[in-house]
């Protein structure tokens, strides 16, 4: 069932798609269409294909499209962020297939290892990726000065790599 | 100073309002040259001080150079976090672009940066969860494609998951002992849902505009329903003006003038009157009884408000609010801007945080499917049943298959004259048959349920019995399934939606011998087990009690 594709396929293709310098507020709305032109398109899908990067594929196609709109109805950051990201997902193929490919498995690591992180961690990670606030605003929340804020967050995100690369390997052994 | 030369022909272009040239090039050498950098703050300060002297709009290429300008940042780590923070210009992203330009080999990294922070936000917060992007999917092929088998998709997934839930969790009425359990299937409704205490409401004295007065009480709440532990439920049901958490599960609110609140959890509101609320985030339907008040449901960037009817809120997004009107009209407004405009029934808008305007989408209920059972008064279902939502044309002729589907036809209504209903001895499973029928005396307020099996599919193919219970928040007091006697009380008590069909079907109540029903003792629940024949539809119309 495309169900089925879309609750494997998601978190993955969301996050590739940020990595083309979408705007984090278009990101969805970006996937989302990317996931109706493969509903669309079905009847043209190679079966022996990889769906995941079938969809990154025209996910692709709607971030360089954007670049063609007007700057109000642009859904990426950048013109030149965009460009230049965009380059490095034309070659070689396997590196696009990398970023976003077990996306579903990598999402609920990540959520496990969320959920061992201390309260203070747990706080402003919540601050920075729910509530959407700047470092700034984080810092007055908790007292902080910015930079600070910054560096706790880069220890925050490079403890859940670590952990979240450490519980794949598991899974995957 | 001639190598400022170049820089200084972009400067001043940019002051005489020619085209500039490199901006980028000019903010990049402000920021290693301070002198530079106090030259161009200057004179763009005076330009400015002499532009908004005969004009009022801001120069916002200047103003956003200006306040780049010294302070750019100079580290990849900072660089980063730019293309990642959401506090960034144009030129922070392109001073991000050029230093990747520059550095071919730092690109990979910050794509995976952009795309962990994108995973962080799926997994911490609420609306980028899987279900959320499901469910706003879900619309989106609603409305964009001609077909809708995902729509179906997505709900058979939906009820094959609820239904592997245990049903000892959901605490649900015995059926009699010829019932099969395993035959049943939860619905999403009952497995949520159980009614506590209804109005039995005391409200305190004085006006609900006073700080601290009792503005509305619990009426119903879900089985898995939690607050927040500083939400500031003094009793467990009493409900003031001011913030509350609902972490899980349904709540409804009723106020003193007859308004009623139902908010499905996770859900953040304010109440701040018996007529108003701010719903901050999830889910809110209102039903307004004080017609000359109506009722306000706000949320970010707009608000509803209706005469009369029932409307809704769609807050569990950070990107945007959607409004809909399941019944009456409605006005709906974008906040700050002030524009405002009249919504009518079935109708449905959507306010995006980065825009000023009011966007027409699908009216598409589906989202409020929980809370609408809890609104309804249909709960604590089982078998194969679907409470279907306002708007939901009744077709006789195309049903789901082997689903009994209850459409709610009309609510609170005083029938103008006796109604004739079948008679039926409680708390016995009994055949569905041609009976003497009985008086319904008019005087009461009503509402009518209609409760419809499609029997093409399963039931034809195998045989197999559909069996189903249904209990409702106040007591039936009458049920019709002969086929004269709902073909009579159609005009009466039927729903305004057409009947598309429903005069091609010969037997559309339980005329085939094969159907059982069943009124529980206290009047409550009404369980069937219904086998149609071809083309054999079943009707059965349940009236209750009103408030």
């Amino acid at each position: 069932m495309f169900v089925e594709q879309v609750r494997e396929h998601h978190a993955g293709l969301r996050g590739f798609v940020r990595s083309l310098g979408v705007d984090p507020l278009w990101v969805d709305d970006v996937a989302q269409e990317a996931f109706i032109v493969a509903y669309n398109r079905l009847s043209e899908f190679d079966h022996e294909r990889d769906f995941g990067a079938w969809l990154r594929g025209i996910a692709r196609n709607l971030v360089i499209n954007e670049r063609r709109k007007n700057a109000r109805r642009k859904r990426i950051l950048s013109d030149n962020l965009t460009d230049v990201l965009l380059s490095t997902t034309s070659v070689p193929e396997e590196e696009e297939e990398e970023l976003g490919d077990r996306g579903l498995a990598k999402m609920n690591a990540l959520r496990e290892c969320i959920k061992g992180l201390p309260e203070k961690s747990l706080g402003m990670l919540k601050a920075r990726y729910e509530e959407d606030h700047s470092a700034q605003d984080i810092a007055e929340k908790f007292e902080m000065n910015p930079p600070a804020v910054r560096k706790a967050l880069e220890r925050v995100r490079t403890s859940l790599r670590k952990c979240m690369d450490e519980r794949l390997q598991l899974s995957g052994a | 100073m001639n190598t400022h030369k170049p820089i200084e022909t972009v400067l001043e272009a940019l002051l005489n309002g020619d085209e500039p040239g490199d901006l980028n090039a000019l903010a990049a050498a402000a920021s290693d040259d301070p002198k530079l950098a106090a030259k161009v703050r200057e004179e763009l300060e005076f330009s400015e001080m002499l532009r908004q002297a005969v004009h009022n709009d801001a120069p916002i290429a200047s103003n956003d150079l200006l306040l780049r300008v010294g302070q750019a940042p100079q580290t990849e780590a900072e660089l980063f976090d730019l293309a990642c923070d959401g506090n960034h210009s144009s030129y922070d992203l392109n001073r991000v672009a050029r230093y990747l330009e520059d550095n071919p080999d730092r690109l990979a990294d910050l794509r995976v940066r952009m795309m962990e922070d994108e995973w962080l936000r799926q997994a911490v917060s609420a609306s980028k969860s899987e279900e959320s992007f499901i469910e706003a999917l879900e619309t989106r092929m609603w409305a964009e494609t001609t077909q809708d088998h995902f729509v179906e998709d997505f709900s058979v997934r939906l009820e094959e998951e609820i239904a592997a839930q245990d049903p000892e969790e959901t605490g649900i009425l015995d059926f009699p002992g010829a019932w099969s359990k395993a035959a049943l299937e939860l619905t999403a409704v009952a497995a949520a849902v159980a009614i506590t205490a209804f109005m039995v409401v005391v409200f305190a004295t004085g006006s609900n505009e006073e700080e601290g007065a009792v503005l509305a009480q619990m009426s119903k709440v879900s089985s898995d329903a939690l607050w927040s532990a500083d939400s500031p439920l003094t009793d467990g049901s009493s409900f003031r003006s001011g913030t509350y958490e609902l972490e899980t599960g349904l709540v409804s609110l009723r106020f003193p003038n007859g308004n009623e609140m139902t908010v499905q959890g996770p859900a953040i509101f304010e109440l701040e009157s018996d007529h108003s609320a701010v719903v901050h985030s999830g889910l809110a339907v209102a039903r307004a009884e004080a017609k000359d008040m109506g009722f306000t449901l706000r949320s970010k960037g707009l608000s509803i408000s209706e005469p009369g009817k029932m409307i809704g809120i769609d807050a569990r997004s950070s990107l945007s609010t959607e409004a809909l009107v399941f019944d009456g009209d409605a006005g709906v407004c974008l906040d700050d801007s002030g524009k405002c405009r009249e919504i009518y029934q079935f109708e449905a808008v959507r306010a995006d945080n980065n825009s000023d305007q009011l966007l027409d989408v699908p009216y598409n209920p589906r989202a409020f499917e929980k809370a609408w059972a809890l609104v309804a008064g249909v709960e604590n279902n089982l078998g194969d049943v679907s409470i279907e939502m306002p708007g939901t044309e009744i077709q006789p002729t195309k049903g789901i298959s082997g689903r009994v589907q209850v459409y709610v036809e009309k609510e609170s209504f005083e029938p103008e004259q006796d109604l004739e209903v079948d008679q039926i001895s409680v708390g016995k499973f009994a055949d569905a048959v041609v009976n003497p029928g009985q008086a319904l005396q008019a005087g009461g307020k009503l509402t009518s349920y209609l409760l419809q099996l499609w029997p093409e599919g399963k039931v034809t193919d195998n045989g197999e019995e559909v069996e189903a219970s249904l209990t409702f928040d106040q007591p039936v007091v009458g049920v019709i399934f002969s086929s004269e006697r709902l073909a009579s009380s159609d005009a009466a008590v039927g729903t305004s939606i057409s009947h598309i069909g429903v005069e091609e079907i010969s037997g559309r109540g339980l005329d085939s011998g094969n159907d059982w029903i069943l009124l529980s003792e206290d009047r409550r629940t009404v369980n069937l087990r219904l086998k149609g024949g071809k083309a054999q539809l079943d009707q059965v119309r349940v009236l209750v009690a009103s408030q």
